[in-house]
């Protein structure tokens, strides 16, 4: 289903998973850009927000925004990666309204910032907050290919390598 | 604002943030942090024409305690408390939420007899949850006797989930791999008690309150939601059943054993608020169904799994995401873990943060007093909001 639904876009990398083992049907890796033109099929096709964070890992932060189909089991998780130096990538709260507080949250909790969110400010740290506390040291980052299953890939893009453990520095030893 | 050419320096950070988009002739009105018609610490800022809503927002994060954070640190034995604390109204619901994360990216399996008295525990759970919920949400409508009968039920069947859970509140018997405790024959016996009980308490709930004429005035055509809403904002639960949509993750998902037993999801078409409050005391009638099948067919056997993890267990590599309807909706776990002592990253989808999320749009243009019985519709537990 996701397969057909997101055929128009250039994802960089579209997997089945296993529901029993991960909860998720899909799992499916986008570049910044892509992220609302897919959100926008997704609504079409009457997905549901579920939840948006983020993980920090060695790569950078990785967005995680879930999905879910109220007629059936699917659960879909899009995954955008952004650099630690610059964190910020568009908001999704014009097609799911419901993301504008989850991309609050993400924002006290990671310092991400999110372009267009129509009302940026703390929700649910205090305003007079500096520190994002979910952010890690740098030491105690983890690369993606430690923690992320890799799933059946039906498509992906030449030049994604963030799932093949040959590409991951450190020959993906955990905890550098 | 007005107040600053006055040379006040009125409201704090989040009412002058509100007060930028203000109209020149409005009220704007804080209900809370501690108001008596709002749950919890739960603040909202309103800003009325008159009697009329105009626009809302919601300002939480009162009862923050990070618990995203907390799980970087502790050890997932550890860890299993604070399910409790994040939402005390349906702890089992929560507990369930983490142990069903862990097990499934684990690939354990859970005994028979662990399988049933989860269910079990979770529906009696559920009925004293939206006891509490009937009791305060009538409350808020200006009734003020039906909390006394609905925490007299309450009570009784706290005293049957003691027996099982040890706690009357913020519960945490499960563990991965099972349940830490058998049921006992009394344990059986007074569940097998309390089940005709509660349903001649039903009938009696529905003369007193469900067909009072004044109840159903303050509650029919007030707040609707459709399905849009809820998908754009994730409402999930009773907020999304009450709007027609036929979702329960115990179904959709096929989670556990209940597809053994015989029952409904409760589903009203209306999405009105007393939509959502039918669908919450049809869901005490399924949960009772739910019960007593399964005392019927409880099976004998161990309630932990042969070589179930130790307190120091590290969880395995990878990544799961567990989702279970919880009294209010779908409280969901995303557990992430590169295989160390502590789990790397846990996310915790509280079902009440999307279903307020969605009040602001929903009470725009209503009544306040609306607006109050709408908030009260939507059952929320604010530890569960702000985590």
């Amino acid at each position: 289903m996701i397969d057909t639904l997101f055929s128009p876009l250039p994802v960089q990398c579209l997997a089945k998973c296993d529901p029993a083992r991960t909860g998720l049907a899909w799992s499916v890796f986008l570049s910044s850009a892509d992220l609302l033109p897919a959100v926008r099929l997704l609504y079409q096709a009457e997905y549901a927000l579920e939840d948006i964070t983020a993980i920090d890992a060695r790569e950078g932060y990785l967005l995680v925004y879930h999905f879910d189909h109220m007629d059936r089991q699917g659960r879909l998780a899009l995954r955008v990666l952004i650099p630690h130096e610059t964190p910020e990538i568009a908001s999704i709260a014009s097609v799911f309204q419901g993301a504008e507080w989850h991309e609050r949250e993400t924002t006290d909790f990671y310092g991400i910032v999110f372009n267009g969110n129509p009302n940026p400010i703390p929700l649910l740290l205090a305003p007079e907050m500096k520190f994002h506390p979910l952010r890690k040291e740098d030491g105690a980052r983890v690369s993606l290919i430690d923690m992320l299953p890799v799933g059946e890939v039906l498509r992906s893009a030449p030049g994604f390598d963030l799932l093949t453990p040959k590409a991951a520095e450190g020959g993906g030893a955990t905890g550098a | 604002m007005r107040y600053e050419e006055m040379g006040l320096t009125e409201g704090d950070f989040y009412s002058r943030n509100f007060q930028k988009g203000a109209r020149e002739d409005t009220l704007i009105l804080n209900l809370g942090p501690q108001h008596p018609a709002t749950h919890g610490v739960l603040r909202v800022i309103v800003e009325l024409d008159g009697e009329y809503v105009i626009r809302a927002e919601p300002v939480i994060g009162y009862l923050h305690r990070m618990h995203e954070k907390m799980a970087e640190g502790r050890s997932l034995y550890q860890y299993l408390p604070n399910m409790g604390r994040v939402d005390y109204g349906h702890a089992l619901g929560w507990n369930w939420a983490l142990v069903g994360a862990v097990e499934r990216l684990a690939g354990f399996e859970v005994p028979e007899r662990a399988e049933y008295i989860r269910v079990i525990t979770t529906e009696l759970n559920r009925i004293t949850s939206h006891l509490l919920w009937w009791g305060a949400f009538t409350l808020d409508l200006g009734a003020i006797t039906p909390i006394m009968y609905a925490f007299d039920d309450r009570e009784r069947l706290l005293d049957i989930l003691q027996m099982a859970t040890g706690s009357r509140l913020t519960h945490s018997s499960f563990r991965v791999g099972g349940v830490c405790t058998d049921i006992n024959d009394k344990f059986v016996a007074a569940c097998k008690e309390a089940i005709p009980h509660m349903r001649a308490r039903l009938p009696m709930y529905r003369d007193l309150v469900t067909g009072n004429t004044i109840l159903r005035n303050r509650l029919e055509g007030v707040g609707v939601f459709d399905a849009d809403l809820c998908r754009r904002y994730g409402g999930s639960g009773p907020v999304a059943r009450g709007s027609g949509i036929d979702y329960d993750v115990r179904k959709t998902e096929n989670l556990s054993i209940y597809s053994r037993f015989d029952w409904k999801v409760a589903v009203q078409q209306a999405g009105d608020s007393m939509a959502r409050y039918l669908v919450r005391m049809d869901e005490m009638e399924q949960s009772l169904n739910i019960i007593e099948q399964a005392l019927a067919s409880l099976p004998e056997g161990k309630v932990m799994m042969a070589k179930a993890p130790k307190v120091t267990w590290a969880v395995p590599k990878g990544e799961s995401y567990f989702a279970f309807e919880a009294a209010r909706g779908k409280a969901g776990v995303h557990l992430v873990s590169n295989g160390g002592k502590f789990p790397y990253k846990i996310k915790l989808r509280s079902p009440c943060f999307s279903n307020l999320s969605l009040f602001a749009e929903a009470a725009r243009g209503t009544l306040l007093a609306d607006a109050l019985a709408i908030l009260g519709s939507l059952d929320l537990v604010i530890p569960e909001i702000d985590r």
